[in-house]
């Protein structure tokens, strides 16, 4: 057990500020000290858990701790702790431990503290995570996670308009540079075959060989610059300064922007050393270190100052990182660990003078000495430390950062413009750092202020005590205090031997002591000569600004969201259409031009005779008829007609009598159906399109037929297995009968055809139920204001029908009886005898045909469900499965051989669905408008009631 | 003839599911108004049954029956059964929608339940036939769903396009259909697999029938540039509806994409490759590109499902076993989002207010603060930030997609990755930092309120621990 739990102390650790957030949460409901305890102890057990195994990397180890997470994607929990992670988790919990006790005496009873800790925790939480971090994928994770609970640290006090502002820019900027950083690491993975981190500092020099190299150092970078806020990405940290200043002192100074210098200096062994490295982190870090430190003189914020500070004492750490010498890489990470100590106390000091005076406007502050003598002094330690004064810690890296920049460029054309750069970033921190201690605490008195300053609570100070103290410790006694640390963290970041550095204050008058002395001097005298240039500066910079860019570019994407909304979503039908289709027939067109096939297949073509021929031209000129003439509605349905009677005689051609005589029956019915519901319709349809769409769309619709007929033609000239033989040989055999297309519906598809009838019926009886009760206005009169039927139901007309029924009725008991081995069968039939009747009814009026056929059509159809199923039925009883058929021949009087087959049984209940099906929807229909005919013709005069049109 | 009865057992669920749908709608005629949570309650019963069903009768090994047009396979099962969850889930959520709008009607419920069995035929079918059967069956459900409110003229004017539309496409399919079978002579899946493998690739009518195929599919699916129904019908259906449509079908549609190019146009890899490329960095790059300017969340929403299209896609032209399993755990985790966001809109609707507008979500924090969390974790999800399921699954399509060498396009999803982040996280700001437009408060019946925390929770869940549902997703791809 204790194994396990050693094995997995890391996760541990992370896990601590995890469960410590949720349990503040809970706590705070008890109170603000208990929040704060709980804190407190949190952040202690955290770096308890740590304790065992910090003497590993001092020892030279680095110790890995692997557990198996998601083994199907390759991603383990994986743990690593050298110096460098040491060094960070060091400076994240020791310095989050006075941030905890700080922040509990800043925050106003007003704020819910709980809220803050949990928030602070998370934060803490995800901090570590980075650094332990093993795998990269994970460590990307942890670096959203930063994002995120930096995003509600920063936005704390949200109901001020700034603080979700700069929240939102803060988590825009780095989450957007988290997925660029995604992109990267997986370039990285692809190039070395694995995130673990084990694996690609030792593959180094593949990495930089590969061509890979530049898209995924770029993705990197874009990660790494947005998170430490680097040129030209810097401009959300200043304002995130809208965030509680606890907050901004621990993510702002130490933690969260140090995650990209973290990743720089993590990925220093398989990165650096091209000229593509040093040029994009070197010449981002020397922008960053001087528009900084310059930016951050003119600020009247305090905080703003300081975070501009911040800006530019990051560039100089990338700067050091960028030169790529080993040495160069230790003072980066010694200056981690300065400004890391100063800067925190210093954004300590910035909140006690807001909490005390209520203001941060350097412009009002002033002469604060005599109201703060100690906390005066305390910040003023702090800014030395920051400008580089000697005997404070800020002195050492800065000596070496200069002896770096000094060595780095001789040998370059123009190389004395980075010491140049460098030293004039020098002179603007010292510069900005007198201004902190002049402006703040001397320069005459305070301009009203909302509060009467005076010292914070002994407490409040500790947590600046004790970095001061630092600073100074460090600054007087480097090579006891900080070299141990100093030399595993490097040790760690080179991947290398320890490398000899001498942390010496004094190392003899070389370039680096005449750039220090250069940097005070100058400094001074600007300061001194301050008045002008924030003249010149309010005049002229306003310009130069990234903030801007940035809105212009979200503005942007608003506008290029908003371009294409209006140009696709219009929600117009014809547009949809209109899309679909053109990307159908790009696509088929790719498609066909993608291969080099030929259209034509091998088939034989058929010769062309002369009926056919005629056929063709018939059904082309009554296809060009309803295409010119479909307006005028009626004659488009006769035209429409005609194509139908033109496909009959194409199958009657092909030898399918069957199908040609359903397709007859089933034209004749459909026009019907088509008629009556043109009654409710103008005659003519409208034009409603000009005559560029319609242009257009005929373009469409001629490309469209075009390509329908190009296919028709390769799938017709290829030759293919028919089906047919099968049922050729099978239908006497199988199904008793020698009609195949009868014996396939009601033998062979017997289940289909029961499955087809049922819908017939469930139609029918929808269209019944739907029309039940809706009563439609039809006109009344013709365009030319004459009466729609002036001779209702002519009498010849009527009387010649009613000697059709019976002949017609004759005809199809025929053909159903003659259906099961010559054309025809139940279905045709069933067709027949509706169209029979119905004819009777358009001839006579409904009513007339209701009284002599007084049981309706509903009636029909249940029987004819009923006599297929039981046939299907019967055969179970027997002991055939369902519907299996059986069929024996008769000797009859009169007819002689008969052959009777259950089939026929089940085709009559095929031929009544049919009847009834049909019957019911057309008359359905026909009653549609029946009252209002007759109002209107009530009031005529003439009474006429239900009649058809 | 004798006719042979197939092996009914491996159909059992969807037997159960049609009877069960039969059953309701019979049992609903006769119910009055008040007695309708009863036709609720037996269409819960029959998913959640239904589901157990699938869980008993799990498959280990894959069977075919009815005639080779139905095959029972471990991806199936597991797909069916997330779409009963989802489906009930659904049912759930709208239940007081519907109670308050007057739409609490038999209607929703059993073309809910007739949706729920065409998805379960498209994810078994194992033939064009039942392919088409099973979509046609679910398509024109969701046709009659979109105008179950028959008096709202939006709803109706949705219906009518996502019928012309969804015809047309049907229509492109079955051209498709035709092709193929005339071309292989058959329309079982592994039959057709088998013809294209001795006859090889270099058939010009196969070509355009996996054209037309892809058309259709891309239609049901939503995908650039045959997306454009998707925004008028999630925007005009009512809500209730749109969380139907906007979820399990999205399953179904993958398993159809599955089945009908990887199982039987597999040899056709190379073509259909490049043009789901095309589909899914169009899908991606518009859907993420077009939500930004949305107000009505709705419509964003839509968008948003056409962008995780782009991204289904991606795991699925991977052409890898990786891929799919990628693309089944993207498409389970994308419908567990839909149906947390789309829930929760639903209970933010009351009598007489619909919470369409990303406005409406203003201050909802101070509301309702657990369904303000929930709400967060779905949008951080969809958004694909880390912790959250929604992180996962873009992680595992874009791992898939670099590891066949297709790294531009991996860099591509992730582009437009950032960009949607943005519109998400803006329905989280509005929901956190602005002040409430109104103070009414928020009353949701404690069942759903179960449900809906559930599911945020399994977000999060999923999002820590993803393993075992990527494990099932693998394994079940791999029998």
């Amino acid at each position: 057990m204790l194994i396990l739990v050693a094995m997995g102390l890391l996760l541990i650790v992370t896990l601590i500020p995890f469960l410590g957030a949720i349990l503040v949460a809970v706590l705070a409901r008890l109170g603000r000290t208990h929040a704060a305890w709980a804190a407190g102890f949190t952040v202690l057990l955290s770096f308890g858990c740590l304790l065992p195994l910090a003497g590993a990397p001092f020892a030279g180890e680095t110790i890995i701790q692997r557990l198996r997470w998601l083994p199907s994607v390759g991603l383990d929990l994986a743990f690593r702790f050298d110096g460098l992670g040491l060094l960070f988790a060091l400076l994240i919990l020791g310095i989050g431990l006075l941030i905890v006790l700080y922040a509990s005496y800043y925050l106003s009873e007003r704020d819910p503290l709980g809220r803050f800790y949990a928030y602070l925790l998370l934060f803490m939480g995800s901090m570590l995570g980075i650094v332990l971090a093993e795998n990269l994928i994970q460590l990307l994770i942890f670096w959203e996670l930063t994002s995120l609970s930096s995003f509600l640290l920063v936005s704390y006090w949200y109901p001020r308009e700034e603080a979700h502002n700069g929240a939102r820019m803060a988590l825009t900027v780095t989450g957007a540079g988290g997925l660029a950083l995604l992109g990267g690491f997986l370039l990285l993975g692809q190039i070395v075959g694995s995130y673990e981190l084990s694996v690609i500092l030792q593959a180094g020099d593949a990495i930089r060989a590969d061509p890979l190299y530049r898209p995924m150092l770029v993705l990197v970078l874009l990660g790494v610059f947005t998170k430490s806020a680097q040129f030209p990405f810097h401009f959300w940290l200043p304002n995130a300064m809208a965030a509680p200043t606890p907050a901004s002192a621990y993510l702002h100074s130490a933690t969260m922007v140090k995650a990209g210098i973290f990743l720089l200096a993590r990925l220093f062994p398989a990165l650096s050393g091209t000229d593509e490295w040093s040029w994009l982190v070197g010449g981002a870090g020397v922008i960053t270190l001087v528009l900084g430190a310059l930016f951050a003189l003119f600020q009247h914020d305090l905080k703003g100052l300081l975070a501009y500070s911040t800006i530019s004492h990051l560039g100089l750490i990338a700067l050091l990182f960028g030169i790529g010498t080993p040495l160069a890489a230790v003072a980066g990470v010694f200056h981690i660990i300065n400004h890391a100590t100063f800067k925190a106390s210093l954004f300590m000091a910035a909140g006690i003078i807001d909490h005390e005076t209520g203001s941060r406007d350097m412009r009002k502050i002033n002469g604060l000495w005599r109201k703060m003598p100690y906390t005066g002094a305390l910040a003023m330690v702090a800014a030395a430390a920051m400008a580089g004064v000697p005997l404070l810690n800020g002195f050492l890296s800065k000596e070496m950062f200069f002896a770096e920049a000094f060595s780095a460029a001789t040998h370059l054309r123009l190389g004395w413009l980075l010491p140049a750069a460098v030293t004039l970033a020098g002179m603007f921190a010292v510069a900005y750092s007198l201004r902190f201690i002049h402006d703040v605490f001397f320069n005459g008195d305070p301009i009203d202020l909302p509060r009467t300053p005076h010292e914070p609570p002994r407490w409040m100070k500790v947590p600046m005590e004790v970095l001061v103290l630092l600073c100074l410790v460090v600054g007087i006694f480097p090579a006891q205090v900080v070299e141990p640390l100093l030399t595993v963290a490097s040790t760690a970041v080179l991947q290398g031997p320890p490398l000899a550095h001498d942390l010496a204050l004094w190392h003899g008058v070389n370039p680096a002591l005449a750039m220090s002395v250069i940097a005070l001097i100058g400094g001074g005298l600007l300061y001194w000569g301050r008045k002008p240039l924030f003249a010149f500066h309010d005049r002229h910079t306003e310009g130069l600004d990234a903030e801007r860019i940035y809105n212009a570019l979200l503005n942007g994407l608003f506008a290029v969201s908003g371009a294409l909304t209006r140009w696709l979503d219009t929600g117009s039908l014809q547009r949809l259409l209109t899309v679909v289709i053109a990307a159908a027939l790009v696509l088929g067109t790719a498609g066909f031009l993608g291969d080099p096939v030929p259209l034509t297949g091998r088939r034989p073509l058929l010769s062309v005779d002369g009926v056919s021929l005629v056929a063709a031209l018939g059904l082309l000129a009554a296809l060009t008829g309803v295409v010119v003439l479909h307006r005028q509605r009626l004659v488009a349905l006769i035209l429409i007609g005609a194509v139908g009677l033109v496909m009959a005689l194409i199958f009657v051609k092909f030898s399918a009598p069957d199908l040609a005589l359903t397709q007859l029956a089933v034209e004749m019915v459909t026009v019907v159906l088509l008629l009556l519901a043109l009654y409710f319709l103008p005659p003519h349809s409208p034009i409603e399109s000009t005559m560029t769409q319609r242009s257009g769309h005929g373009i469409l619709a001629v490309a469209g037929g075009v390509g329908a007929a190009a296919l028709t033609w390769a799938v017709l000239t290829r030759p293919y297995d028919s089906i047919t033989d099968f049922f050729l040989a099978n239908s006497v055999a199988g199904g008793g009968g020698t009609n195949v297309v009868n014996v396939i519906l009601v033998d062979f598809r017997g289940y289909d055809t029961l499955g087809e009838i049922t819908v017939l019926a469930l139609a029918a009886l929808g269209i019944y139920a739907l029309l039940e009760g809706l009563r439609l206005d039809g006109p009344v009169d013709d365009p030319k204001g004459q009466p729609w039927d002036a001779d209702v139901h002519p009498a010849i007309m009527a009387a010649l029908a009613r000697l059709l029924l019976p002949l017609a009725l004759l005809v199809s008991a025929f053909i159903f009886l003659r259906g099961h081995n010559l054309p025809g069968g139940g279905f045709i039939a069933g067709l027949l005898t509706a169209a029979a009747l119905i004819v009777q009814y358009l001839a006579n009026g409904i009513a007339w045909g209701q009284e002599r056929l007084p049981w309706n059509a509903q009636r029909f159809i249940g029987v004819g469900l009923l006599a297929t199923a039981l046939t299907g039925l019967a055969s179970l009883l027997v002991g055939y499965p369902f519907l299996t058929s059986a069929f024996t021949h008769l000797h009859w009087p009169v007819v002689g051989d008969f052959e009777l087959a259950s089939a026929l049984v089940f085709d009559l209940g095929v031929y009544l669905v049919v009847v009834g099906a049909t019957l019911l929807i057309l008359i359905r229909l026909g009653l549609l408008h029946r009252f209002e005919r007759r109002s209107a013709r009530a009031r005529q005069g003439t009474a006429v009631s239900g009649e058809m049109p | 003839m004798n006719f042979v009865a197939p092996d009914f057992m491996p159909v059992l669920p969807e037997i159960f599911v049609l009877t069960m749908a039969c059953l309701v709608l019979v049992v609903d005629v006769f119910l009055e108004q008040q007695q309708r949570h009863i036709t609720y309650g037996l269409a819960q019963v029959t998913l959640l049954a239904t589901a157990l069903l699938l869980l008993l009768t799990f498959a280990r090994v894959p069977v075919t029956t009815m005639f080779g047009h139905y095959i029972k396979d471990a991806m199936g099962d597991l797909l069916k059964f997330c779409i009963c969850l989802a489906a009930a889930a659904v049912f759930l959520y709208s239940r007081d929608y519907l109670r308050q709008r007057d739409l609490f009607k038999g209607e929703y419920f059993v073309l809910g339940l007739f949706g729920v069995l065409g998805m379960m035929i498209m994810v078994s079918a194992h033939s064009l036939l039942s392919v088409y059967l099973g979509l046609e069956l679910l398509s024109l459900s969701l046709y009659a769903l979109v105008a179950v409110d028959r008096d709202s003229p939006v709803g109706c004017e949705a219906a009518m396009k996502y019928f012309v539309l969804g015809s047309l496409a049907s229509g492109m399919l079955l051209y498709g259909i035709s092709m193929v079978y005339g071309a292989t002579g058959s329309v079982d899946l592994q039959v057709i697999a088998d013809v294209i493998a001795k006859q090889g690739t270099s058939n010009l009518v196969l070509v355009f029938g996996l054209v037309f195929l892809v058309v259709g599919l891309a239609f049901k699916l939503g995908a650039v540039p045959f997306h454009m129904w998707l925004p008028d019908i999630y925007q005009g259906a009512p809500t209730s509806v749109t969380l139907y449509i906007g979820s399990a079908p999205k399953l179904a549609a993958f398993a159809l994409l599955m089945r009908v190019l990887v199982d039987g146009l597999g040899a056709f890899q190379n073509d259909w490759q490049q043009m789901l490329i095309i589909l899914a960095v169009l899908s991606m790059a518009l859907g993420n590109l077009v939500a930004i300017a949305q107000t009505n969340i709705k419509r964003m929403l839509a968008y948003s499902t056409i962008s995780h299209v782009g991204f289904l896609l991606l795991g699925i032209l991977a052409g890898t076993p990786e891929g799919y399993s990628a693309s089944m755990f993207y498409a389970i985790v994308y419908v567990l989002m839909a149906v947390g966001a789309f829930g929760v809109i639903l209970l933010l609707s009351r009598t007489g207010f619909e919470a369409e507008n990303i406005d409406d979500f203003k201050g909802l924090n101070d509301r309702s603060p657990w369904l303000a969390f929930i709400m967060m974790v779905v949008m951080m999800s969809m958004a694909g930030i880390p912790f959250m399921a929604g992180f996962y699954a873009k992680w595992v399509v874009l791992q898939a997609v670099i590891n066949i060498g297709f790294v531009w396009l991996a860099l591509v999803g992730v582009v437009f990755s950032v960009v949607g982040a943005f519109y998400y996280l803006r329905v989280v700001k509005c929901i956190y930092f602005d002040k409430p437009e109104q103070s009414e408060s928020i009353s949701i019946s404690r069942d759903v309120e179960i449900v809906i925390s559930a599911n945020g929770l399994l977000l999060i869940i999923l999002g820590l621990y993803p393993t075992a549902l990527m494990t099932w997703c693998s394994t079940a791809l791999l029998n």
